[in-house]
């Protein structure tokens, strides 16, 4: 039984359909992300679930009622925006109190402390939000949102003005409140790394269409076409035409070939252990290695086009610049488009 | 460097001489007694303010300019307030339109305007040339370009869309979001505008010499008058004119000043486009004041 229904929703900007036959379904305390490049209509998405943007065609349901006609106050939807939008007159508590206060709800006192407590601002109750660090509104946006117990709760790349490290530890807070509350959320963002770490499901989009779903690993291990493959795990996409002459071999059929660089191997040449059976081999040159962090990329060049193949940084064994190598290709990794 | 610097300080020092000679000479002439042959006055009196402070005509016409002001200025925030905050957040498409509209008052010169009135309103339905009610309606149009910049320099810089965006979500309606999370933030950038647009207001001479003239005395006109009267009389009413728009003028750099220093953002980049809109707003109205 789905809790969130988004059925053949269509909007357009005068000149430009941004949200294309979009259809969707969530279950209750579903982690959803919707991924995509920037302007791929994901916002815009999030805002007709919330009610600040209307649709041209399709209907919205939650919980099984049809919300698609309904002002934003009446959705029970809650939302942390990109830029957090906190009430600069007030103060974390009232900010955190407001919506209480707004739908005349009883024990606002002892909610909003219990919410305080939840997102570990204890201490900064009276604060202003400008007399606050990023990661600090940031939690009192989600405080904000979360204290009105939404039904459904829209997170808008809530992480992405905070540094690398804060992003980390907030990733897990916001995901340790969203199971101990088990609120149904959908969350954007535009890394790949940070919709793979957080979802139970991610909706990868693209111009305003959703072009796959499924678990993380369901969407990395195979990828249904080159944009997917390539926006979400730097697959070596390769026609099929020049896989056939490199490998010399027209054994695998169909358009393009998908493979991830991590599951390449490097051999120097001369060193014969391909197994025929298992692997194809491709002749080529160390082109250029990099290193990010624990995996080591290298960049290698063969007569028709390049490949990434990465290593986990180990010490000893490295590949030098302009070493002459042969790729092995698992044939059972390679993914037909 | 250091020798640009002394330059620049040599710019400024004789910019302000410039500026000050002449009101240090009204204000010299205003207490001075007797002051032909010698470089400063033989001798001081303050019989002038006395005298100023003494006439009825001086205190009738100064009441009627703040009625003029305060109904104009009043008008103008009643009026202008909620329709630039609907169309900002609600009707953005149109907002080109209420700019366009905005901005027309200053192409068009005062005199062309009150002739232009004045035609327009001395017969048909609504006949009030002559009357202070004219005036009112021609200022409410002068200041229009202040309070529009103003107000929606002040919406942008809060953010409005979003905070209202956000408030909307939590379940307030459109007038609770309007008066809890927008209006407190958008306040004192209101104050500033209409202390402006009263300063402005206060030196306006064109209308309301044009169009009620003598029929309904204000400051000016009666300022005007005195002009041909004695010397030293007129130079102690500019002196006390410029000081009440002194006064004003320093009102409102203070609260420009304290929301500065104390911005109602939250984060560094706002409050650096608060800066630079506050930045803005002082030009436009350095502009108008022209
Ligand atoms: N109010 C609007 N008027 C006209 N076009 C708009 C409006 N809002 C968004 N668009 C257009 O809709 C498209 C999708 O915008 P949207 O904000 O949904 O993108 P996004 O996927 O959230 O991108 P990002 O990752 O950069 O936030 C963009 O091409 C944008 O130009
Ligand atoms: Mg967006």
């Amino acid at each position: 039984m789905s809790y969130v229904t988004i059925n053949q929703v269509t909007k357009g900007y005068e000149n430009q359909v941004v949200l294309n036959d979009i259809s969707l379904t969530l279950k209750k305390g579903e982690f959803a992300t919707l991924l995509g490049q920037s302007g791929c209509g994901k916002s815009t998405l999030l805002r007709s679930i919330a009610g600040l943007e209307g649709v041209d065609v399709g209907r919205i349901l939650i919980d099984g009622h049809d919300i698609t006609n309904l002002s934003p106050r009446q959705r029970e939807v809650g939302m942390v925006f990109q830029s957090y939008a906190l009430f600069p007159n007030m103060t974390v508590f009232d900010n955190i109190a407001y919506g209480l206060k707004m739908k005349k709800v009883k024990n606002v006192k002892s909610k909003v402390k219990n919410m305080i407590d939840m997102v570990d601002l204890i201490g900064k109750e009276e604060s202003f939000p400008h007399q606050l660090s990023g990661g600090q509104q940031q939690r009192v946006a989600l405080a904000r949102a979360l204290v009105m117990e939404p039904k459904v709760l829209l997170l808008d790349e809530p992480l992405s003005a905070l540094d690398a490290k804060i992003r980390k530890s907030l990733q897990k807070e916001l995901k340790r409140i969203q199971k101990e509350l088990d609120i149904t959320t959908i969350f954007v963002t535009h890394d790949q790394e940070e919709a793979m770490t957080m979802s139970d499901r991610i909706f990868v989009m693209n111009k305003g269409k959703v072009v796959q779903s499924g678990s993380p690993s369901e969407i990395y291990t195979s990828p249904v076409n080159t944009f997917v493959a390539k926006f979400i795990g730097n697959y070596n996409v390769c026609n099929m035409e020049v896989f056939h002459k490199l490998v010399r071999s027209t054994e695998l059929k169909g358009n393009e070939v998908a493979i991830r660089p991590e599951v390449l191997q490097l051999v120097s040449v001369g060193e014969d252990s391909l197994d025929i059976q298992e692997n194809w081999g491709i002749k080529g040159f160390i082109k250029d290695v990099s290193m990010t962090g624990n995996v080591l990329r290298y960049e290698v060049e063969t007569e028709e086009s390049a490949f990434l193949v990465d290593y986990l940084h180990h010490r000893g064994e490295m590949f030098e610049q302009g070493a002459r190598v042969q790729i092995l290709v698992p044939k059972k990794e390679c993914i037909i488009l | 460097m250091k020798s640009s610097l002394t330059f620049h300080k040599v710019i400024v020092g004789l910019l302000v001489m410039y500026l000050l000679i002449p009101l240090v000479g009204t204000f010299l002439f205003s207490i001075a007694g007797k002051w032909d042959h010698t470089i400063l006055p033989e001798s001081y009196t303050m019989d002038w303010y006395i005298e100023l402070f003494q006439d009825e005509r001086f205190y009738d016409a100064f009441r009627r300019t703040l009625f003029l002001i305060v109904m104009s200025v009043g008008l103008s925030v009643v009026i202008m307030l909620p329709t630039i905050f609907i169309i900002t957040v609600y009707f953005s498409k149109w907002e080109g339109l209420l700019q366009a509209a905005a901005m027309l008052p200053y192409g068009i010169p005062p005199i062309v305007g009150a002739v232009g009135l004045i035609k327009v309103y001395s017969d048909g339905p609504i006949q009030i040339a002559g009357t202070p009610w004219i005036l009112i309606g021609a200022y409410f149009i002068t200041i229009l370009p202040f309070m529009y910049q103003g107000i929606r320099s002040s919406l942008r810089t809060i953010n409005a869309v979003q905070l209202v965006d956000a408030a909307e979500l939590l379940g307030a309606t459109k007038f609770q979001s309007f008066r809890t999370v927008v209006f407190p933030n958008i306040i004192s950038g209101i104050l500033v505008s209409t202390l402006l647009s009263v300063a402005l207001l206060f030196s306006e001479f064109a209308f309301a010499n044009l169009l009620v003239g003598g029929r309904f005395e204000t400051i000016q006109i009666y300022l005007a008058d005195k002009l041909n009267s004695s010397g030293h009389l007129t130079s102690a009413i500019v002196i006390t004119y410029y000081s009440m728009i002194l006064l004003l003028t320093g009102i409102v750099l203070k609260l420009t000043f304290r929301n500065e220093k104390n911005p109602v953002g939250s984060n560094k980049k706002r409050i650096l486009s608060f800066f630079k809109k506050k930045y803005c707003n002082k030009n436009t109205a350095i502009e108008g004041e022209k």
